[in-house]
């Protein structure tokens, strides 16, 4: 029965159907116990390879920095790996999980044993038995290339191009290449150029500091459904906006560690936040606008195939192909095959008897991290909504009238035409479950 | 020992046939396969002790039978004819093989696919002519029930197209050997006992003429070939398998053996017109495939042009042109055979033959991706792309005939750059390109459906790269039928065009 909110007209929007359930306070993803299974279980597989993700990711902002030859920046060392989360294990500033707070014990044993078995790391990774950073990486990068937005409530950005942050960022450059001659008769002559390494290492950080969070996020709620806690998708998306809200206020900064000393390139004072500083410009770019998502199809920029204004950039995982070659450099492709090693066995048991079975685990898996993420963006979007608009059961129409213009508003995003969205965002494929 | 080759088939066919309802499809499916790999293990037995150095009859076999008619029971194999039964016995084993577990009417089916097996060898074996004409009409009759019962959609028509075009070539023929023997003065209808030199050339002209006719019907060469795209589009993907791969090659042998090696004269004379008829076969073949949007059937238009360069070729009669020619009945049998196959198994699994709905194929995970790759070599083999064994037999074929028929063999030449054409358009819109995200739940190909195409496509490659096995079963018949032949415009350009083979036999 269609939840429609009593005090509108229906919707007239072509998914009204959708738009009616973010009235009622669902999500974009129909409520089905398949669906909810499906989002739960990517959200485990997902979250063990984000526990390597975050910690590399601040590993390289932090240690790895400006070295120029890094070949060894995805050798994640114990340090990191023992590095205590905020958010889970005793010590939390606010536990979500109630898991260690160091590295979760499936990501240490795969980084252990592998899909090869035991060896040396460095076989490991160059065998390619590995969790894929290129991933993150692509997504940092999305970040970083998609900048300015949110602006103004997004400061963190407009502080890239500060003076101040030029100043502090001198200082840790020059540290890092105090012995260095030829690296420091380089940034002599190409500041700008070194400046620009240091915004990465700064979106290494704020990306690894968003996931810091995601990650015990999503073991919780794959914890509290393995008890049986969720009774649906709306319960799950509601577990996330109530999670965006408790640690919206995590601070985002960068801090770089030469010989022992802490450079704080963007300072903990700065008073950069989760919510505005990482997680909306993430969702945005992510989501939204990762340039290579669309997966294996080449698009010609001469015959329009490929937006102009950045705005209508819309390669994120909410359009990805679905599809993938199985090789390196596509990186939808990386991140399934990092998350088919953690599937929770009723996940695994759920592919093989649909499709091609574990032939082709890697789409199937692929269809539900969309759903999943389609989720997540309907938290945000309510979320968004909450801090923004009014409350849902609020009695004053206009007030009512003004969230659904900015679920349209959001919904339309899919629906545009322009460069292939509404093909590729498939919205109308995750209302039904033969999508798969 | 030949006889085992038409009988093993036969009466295996027989016996299937009268199986009990109570065994199931597999279990006959797999005697059917047992007895077409005897038949092919038996051939191979054959082919190693076949004697490459002697132009004539080998094994040959004689039971006298209806002597006052001139019948007999005479088989014998030879250099034109030892490769076309190792071509027919494999590809029945790959048709059986490439045939569905879950065929109906599984008795009649395999029965009639063992019975044309069997027809097949003896027109081949047959050294008499109407023994030949009754293993050749032979096929007419199986042919049309699996075409019309285990076909497609406008299977009635196809297969009564068939019926009707085939019955008017085995008439033709059967009215020119009557007459071949009858003017002659021969007491039989023993192929060596024939001699038509004593024909008046018009009478060698108008019989010849019904013999071209006659096996042009088979091959097919335009404007006869209507029955072609109708018969092999609506049969199965086993029955086009053996439509393609053996039946048009009984035409082109009815024709060398019958036309050329029994008419020299009138041959030469007519020879000239027959390059152009190639020629112009091959062009109309490429071009119509350009045209199709069906995937069947432009492999079925690409098998009338790559018919065309064999007629080329016997019209050249040169010796080089001529071991291109049994080369090219080979390696098309070969080619023809892995495309019907792989385009069978593409329609299987994603329900349509269609080039507009096709694509992305080549999608590791949820394409055709190993399907997608063979479709890919026997395309490259089928446009005669070095290293394959298309390009062999092609070679040869133009080689041999362009110092006889410059101008049809340069016609040919550019018929082979238009197979290229319509392989890149065919290949382009299945393999390539992205695939439908919303459509893309095909199921998956099983090993053994990858079998008979990985069989095929190894063969391809062999003969690709050594040629010389392709080559040298035929090499000495052939330059014996071209000693035969007194053409008009060869000469001494003959020794020139025998050059090319000794570079391939080393």
């Amino acid at each position: 029965m269609p939840l429609v909110s009593t005090q509108l007209p229906p919707s007239t929007h072509e998914f009204a159907e959708v738009i009616h359930r973010l009235e009622a306070g669902g999500s974009m993803l129909p409520d089905t116990p398949e669906n909810l299974m499906q989002i739960i279980g990517i959200y485990k597989a997902y979250a063990v390879p984000m526990d390597f993700y975050w910690r590399d990711l601040l590993y390289i902002a932090e240690r790895v920095f400006l070295e120029p030859f890094s070949f060894f920046k995805y050798i994640i060392p114990q340090e990191y790996l023992d590095l205590h989360n905020h958010y889970a294990g005793d010590d939390a500033d606010l536990r979500i999980w109630r898991g260690p707070a160091t590295a979760h014990p499936e990501l240490l044993a795969f980084i252990e044993n592998g899909r090869t078995g035991k060896m040396p790391t460095l076989l490991h990774h160059l065998l390619h038995d590995r969790i894929n950073m290129e991933f993150a990486e692509a997504c940092m990068r999305a970040m970083l290339w998609h900048r300015k937005m949110y602006a103004p409530v997004n400061q963190f950005d407009a502080y890239l191009d500060s003076e101040e942050y030029r100043a502090n960022a001198d200082k840790a450059v020059k540290a890092y290449f105090q012995n260095n001659p030829v690296m420091l008769g380089l940034y002599k002559l190409f500041p700008d150029m070194f400046l620009e390494q240091c915004r990465q290492m700064s979106y290494y950080s704020n990306l690894g500091l968003f996931w810091e969070v995601m990650a015990p996020v999503f073991f919780e709620m794959s914890d509290i459904y393995d008890e049986g806690g969720f009774k649906g998708v709306p319960d799950a998306m509601n577990f996330l906006v109530n999670g965006i809200f408790a640690i919206a206020g995590r601070p985002i900064y960068h801090h770089v560690y030469i010989n022992g000393e802490c450079y704080e390139i963007i300072p903990k004072t700065k008073g950069f936040t989760w919510l505005y500083e990482a997680a909306l410009p993430y969702v945005e770019a992510v989501f939204y606008r990762t340039a290579p998502f669309r997966g294996t199809k080449s698009y010609n920029a001469q015959v329009g195939q490929v937006p102009a204004n950045q705005e209508d950039f819309h390669y994120g995982i909410l359009y990805a192909d679905v599809f993938p070659v199985g090789t390196a450099g596509i990186p939808p492709t990386l991140l399934m095959q990092d998350m088919m090693h953690f599937l929770p066995a009723y996940l695994s048991d759920y592919y093989k008897q649909h499709c091609r079975g574990e032939d082709d685990v890697l789409i199937q898996l692929g269809v539900s991290f969309q759903r999943s993420m389609y989720n997540v963006t309907s938290a945000v979007i309510q979320a968004l909504r909450t801090a923004l608009l009014y409350p849902l059961d609020d009695p004053n129409p206009r007030h009512l009238q003004a969230n659904r213009e900015f679920f349209e508003m959001q919904l339309n995003r899919f629906t545009r035409s322009d460069y292939g969205m509404r093909d590729s965002a498939r919205l109308k494929q995750i209302q039904s479950q033969d999508y798969r | 020992m030949l006889s085992v080759l038409i009988w093993l088939p036969t009466i295996a066919a027989a016996m299937i046939g009268f199986l009990p309802k109570s065994i199931s499809t597999s279990w006959i499916r797999f005697i059917s396969l047992t007895v077409a790999g005897l038949a092919l293990l038996w051939n191979l037995w054959i082919l190693l002790k076949f004697n490459i150095n002697y132009s004539g009859m080998q094994f040959e076999e004689y039971l006298p039978w209806n002597e006052t008619l001139g019948l007999n029971y005479q088989l014998g194999v030879d250099g034109l004819s030892i490769l076309m039964l190792i071509l027919n016995s494999l590809l029945t084993w790959i048709a059986i093989y490439s045939s569905s577990r879950e065929t109906q009417r599984p008795r009649l089916f395999y029965s009639l696919v063992l019975l044309v097996s069997g027809g097949v060898n003896g027109a081949f074996l047959a050294q008499n002519l109407l023994m030949f004409f009754l293993f050749y009409e032979l096929e007419l009759i199986p042919f049309y029930l699996l075409i019309c019962i285990w076909g497609g959609e406008k299977r009635a028509y196809a297969g009564m197209k068939f019926l009707i075009y085939t019955a008017v070539s085995g008439a033709l023929i059967l009215a020119a050997f009557l007459g071949t023997v009858w003017l002659s003065g021969a007491h039989s209808f023993a192929l060596n006992t024939i001699s038509t030199a004593n024909l008046a050339p018009g009478m060698q002209l108008l019989l010849l003429t019904g013999i071209i006719i006659g096996f042009g019907v088979k091959i097919p060469l335009i404007p006869l070939h209507t029955w072609l795209p109708d018969a092999y589009v609506e049969a199965s993907a086993p029955v086009a398998i053996l439509l393609g791969g053996v039946l048009a090659k009984l035409g082109t042998y009815g024709l060398l053996r019958f036309g050329m090696a029994m008419f020299p004269d009138a041959w030469s004379v007519v020879a000239p017109s027959l390059a152009v008829w190639g020629a112009v076969s091959a062009i109309y073949g490429a071009i119509v495939a350009i045209a199709q949007t069906d995937i069947k059937r432009m492999v079925a238009y690409s098998s009338i042009g790559h018919m065309g360069y064999i007629l080329l070729a016997g019209a050249a009669s040169t010796p080089l042109a001529l071991v291109g020619a049994v080369a090219q009945m080979f390696s098309h049998g070969l080619i023809l055979a892995i495309l019907f196959h792989l385009v069978g198994i593409i329609e299987a699994k994603v329900g349509t033959r269609e080039l507009g709905k096709l694509n992305g194929l080549m999608s590791p995970i949820r394409g055709l991706p190993i399907i997608s790759a063979l479709l890919v070599l026997s395309g490259m083999a089928s446009a005669g792309i070095p290293g394959l064994t298309g390009f062999v037999a092609e070679f040869m074929v133009f080689q041999g005939s362009f110092s006889v028929f410059p101008i049809p063999t340069l016609l040919c030449v550019v018929a082979s750059g238009l197979t290229a054409v319509y392989f890149v358009i065919l290949l382009n819109n299945t393999c390539f390109g992205k695939l439908n995200n919303n459509l893309a739940y095909y199921p998956k190909v099983v090993w053994a459906e990858k079998i008979p195409a990985l069989i095929l496509a190894s063969l391809i490659i062999f003969l690709g790269v050594q040629p010389h096995w392709l080559v040298r079963w035929s090499q000495t018949t052939t330059t014996a039928i071209v000693a035969t032949i007194s053409s008009p415009s060869i000469g001494d350009k003959n020794a020139i065009s025998i050059n090319p083979i000794t570079t391939i036999h080393p």
